[in-house]
């Protein structure tokens, strides 16, 4: 059985191996990129949230209020952005809707990572940048 | 060809549900057509059986009858395990299912009915919650009309079997028409308020004292039906020739009025879908963390303005048949008084809005405290105290609509609703809900009329 991770304890890296349940909190407008359909949005768990990216038919396949897994997921930068997603090599499913507690603080994306100096592959934290989503503020 | 039950969509897991009986099914298929093995099933054998026979019975019509037959000559617990397993695929995937299935669903219904099954009432009230308030659609039409013809052609097996299943169905017809009422938009909802006003009359002309087991949102049901004219006659009989109804213990309204309506009714109407996050807002929610949950609750539920009669229900739910716990009371979690402000917030129709206050309260009207529970009339005080002074129009609105409904519900017993709401305010403060109604009395904000009956209220109290 995979092992889940909270989304607290992600860090970038170029590795699919994240496996967690969130919650979708808010969905951004359907771009695209290419030939593909891309939208951005803010998941959370009741640790923290990360800026999540839906990508083709996902963009239509979750609202917010539903209740993802994400199985060998990658949190990475992908053109500027630190987002996590699916990626070729993951999956996300609905499991479930609306039954979920979350945080919005603190937020992975929002957050400057630099190589670690005693281990240059691995990422850690250096500063936030923003306690919560610049692109999906808390309501108030 | 590969059975379906529910419709499949993209990035969606299975339902455990689901996988539970297509497993069963694809386990024994082989022992699914006849001869069937003879023999008795272990325990764990019996429960794939039946698991693999409601998956059978909803994804294969042609050989419903064959599994059924099955079912029979096996069935060693009053069908009990069955028919629990058929209301579990109505409360977590009727609106997944495929139509088919759905047909199929009335079907087996019909069947567990028939046999006298033991838990057919669960069965029929999670059908019965499936009906959307509100939803003109064809597939909730398709559903009240098979529902009715349900109830109607097997009106005499029920009676005997699981009279107050036929209360339920009065208490969701009686609501269904309310709503429907107007001119018809098209023949097939004219044939399907014709059937409903059929089985609603024959229960309160036949089995009025089933009726009564109702209680007193009975009365809050016909009231809004009295300008049809099946009911109007049924109104006036209420108020002026109780005998008409030839039960011993009804003499008059107030009968019903003193009853108060058990919780299980406040469910009909809510589906266990609505149910879950409504429950789980109201357990696991800060106050302060609900503004998404509220967007995504109106957005699933209540983005129709034709929907907005959901709301009168949800808040008689959450009134009377969502209780928290004392741990949570004493939480952060967001109170039962917040959840109604913001409900009654996105009324937009007046007179929806003033249903929503009468449904808010109706528990007052002729509380007793003998009879009646603090629970249902705490989150209105709540409400109004907590309003003050942000919301004071929430407060003023309530206040003087409580008042109204003293004066004018019903002129003629005026006296039981004053001595219903002076008890509903002195149990509130004896047990400690407010410390006193002075908070009320001394707000400037409110008129001088409401302060002056409201201080009258309070010196009758001390």
């Amino acid at each position: 059985m995979a092992e889940m991770i909270s989304l607290k304890d992600i860090v970038p890296a170029a590795q699919n191996n994240i496996n967690s349940v969130f919650i979708l909190v808010d969905k951004g407008r359907v771009t695209l990129e290419g030939q593909n359909r891309t939208c951005l949005a803010l998941v959370a768990d009741n640790t923290a949230a990360v800026h999540f990216q839906l990508w083709g038919e996902e963009c239509d396949a979750f609202e917010p209020g539903d209740i993802i897994r994400l199985t060998n997921g990658i949190f990475s930068y992908q053109r500027n952005n630190l987002v996590l997603r699916a990626g070729k090599r993951g999956k996300s499913e609905k499991v479930g809707e609306f039954t979920m507690t979350f945080v919005e603080t603190p937020n992975m994306s929002e957050i400057h990572w630099i190589p670690d100096p005693s281990n240059p592959k691995k990422y850690v934290q250096e500063r936030v940048i923003s306690p919560h989503s610049r692109i999906f503020p808390p309501m108030l | 060809m590969a059975l379906k039950l529910v419709q499949t969509r993209k990035n969606e897991a299975d339902n455990p549900i689901e996988t539970s009986l297509r497993e069963a099914f694809e386990l024994l298929e082989p022992q699914l057509r006849p001869p069937f093995p003879l023999g008795v099933p272990t325990p764990p054998e019996y429960i794939h059986l039946n698991r693999a026979i409601v998956y059978g019975v909803l994804c294969e019509p042609h050989f419903a009858t064959v599994h059924i037959k099955h079912l029979h000559g096996k069935i060693t617990d009053g069908y009990s395990f069955f028919t629990h397993t058929v209301t579990k695929v109505v409360n977590d995937l009727y609106h997944k299912l495929v139509d088919s299935a759905k047909v199929q669903l009335i079907w087996v219904t019909t069947e567990m009915v028939n046999v006298s099954a033991i838990g057919t009432e669960a069965l029929l009230v999670a059908l019965l919650r499936q009906i959307v308030v509100g939803d003109c659609n064809d597939g909730n039409l398709w559903l009240c009309l098979e529902l009715v013809s349900l109830f109607l052609a097997k009106w005499d097996c029920l009676l005997e079997e699981e009279p107050l299943v036929l209360t339920s169905a009065l208490y969701t017809f009686l609501q269904l028409l309310a709503d429907q009422y107007g001119p018809a938009r098209n023949s097939k909802l004219e044939e399907l308020k014709q059937m409903e006003i059929h089985f609603c009359v024959r229960m309160l002309r036949e089995q009025f004292q089933l009726c009564l087991n109702v209680g007193r949102d009975l009365v809050r049901l016909l009231q809004n039906l009295v300008h049809v004219p099946e009911f109007r006659i049924i109104w006036k009989d209420l108020l002026f020739n109780p005998g008409e109804f030839r039960t011993k213990e009804f003499h008059d309204i107030s009968r019903l009025y003193l009853s108060k309506t058990p919780s299980q009714y406040f469910l009909l109407q809510i589906t266990p879908e609505m149910e879950t996050h409504l429950r789980f807002l109201l357990t696991h929610v800060n106050l302060g963390s609900q503004r998404r949950y509220q967007a995504w609750f109106m957005r699933k539920f209540l983005s129709l303005p034709e929907r907005e009669t959901l709301l009168i229900d949800i808040v008689r739910f959450i009134c009377c048949s969502h209780h928290p716990p004392n741990e949570i009371i004493q939480s952060a979690v967001i109170p039962r008084w917040a959840v109604i402000g913001w409900l009654l917030k996105s009324c937009r129709k007046n007179y929806i809005e003033a249903h929503i206050k009468l449904a808010l309260l109706y528990d007052w009207l002729f509380f007793d405290e003998r009879e009646d529970n603090i629970m249902n009339i705490e989150p209105a005080i709540l409400l109004m105290v907590n309003s003050i002074p942000k919301y004071i129009d929430i407060t003023h609105s309530l206040l003087e609509f409580l008042f109204l409904l003293v004066d004018n519900y019903d002129i003629e017993r005026k006296d039981m609703i004053n001595r219903g709401v002076f008890s509903a305010f002195c149990i509130l403060v004896r047990k400690g809900v407010v410390h006193s109604l002075d908070i009320l009395v001394n707000c400037d904000a409110l008129s001088p009329l409401l302060k002056q009956r409201l201080g009258m209220l309070s010196s009758s109290m001390k």
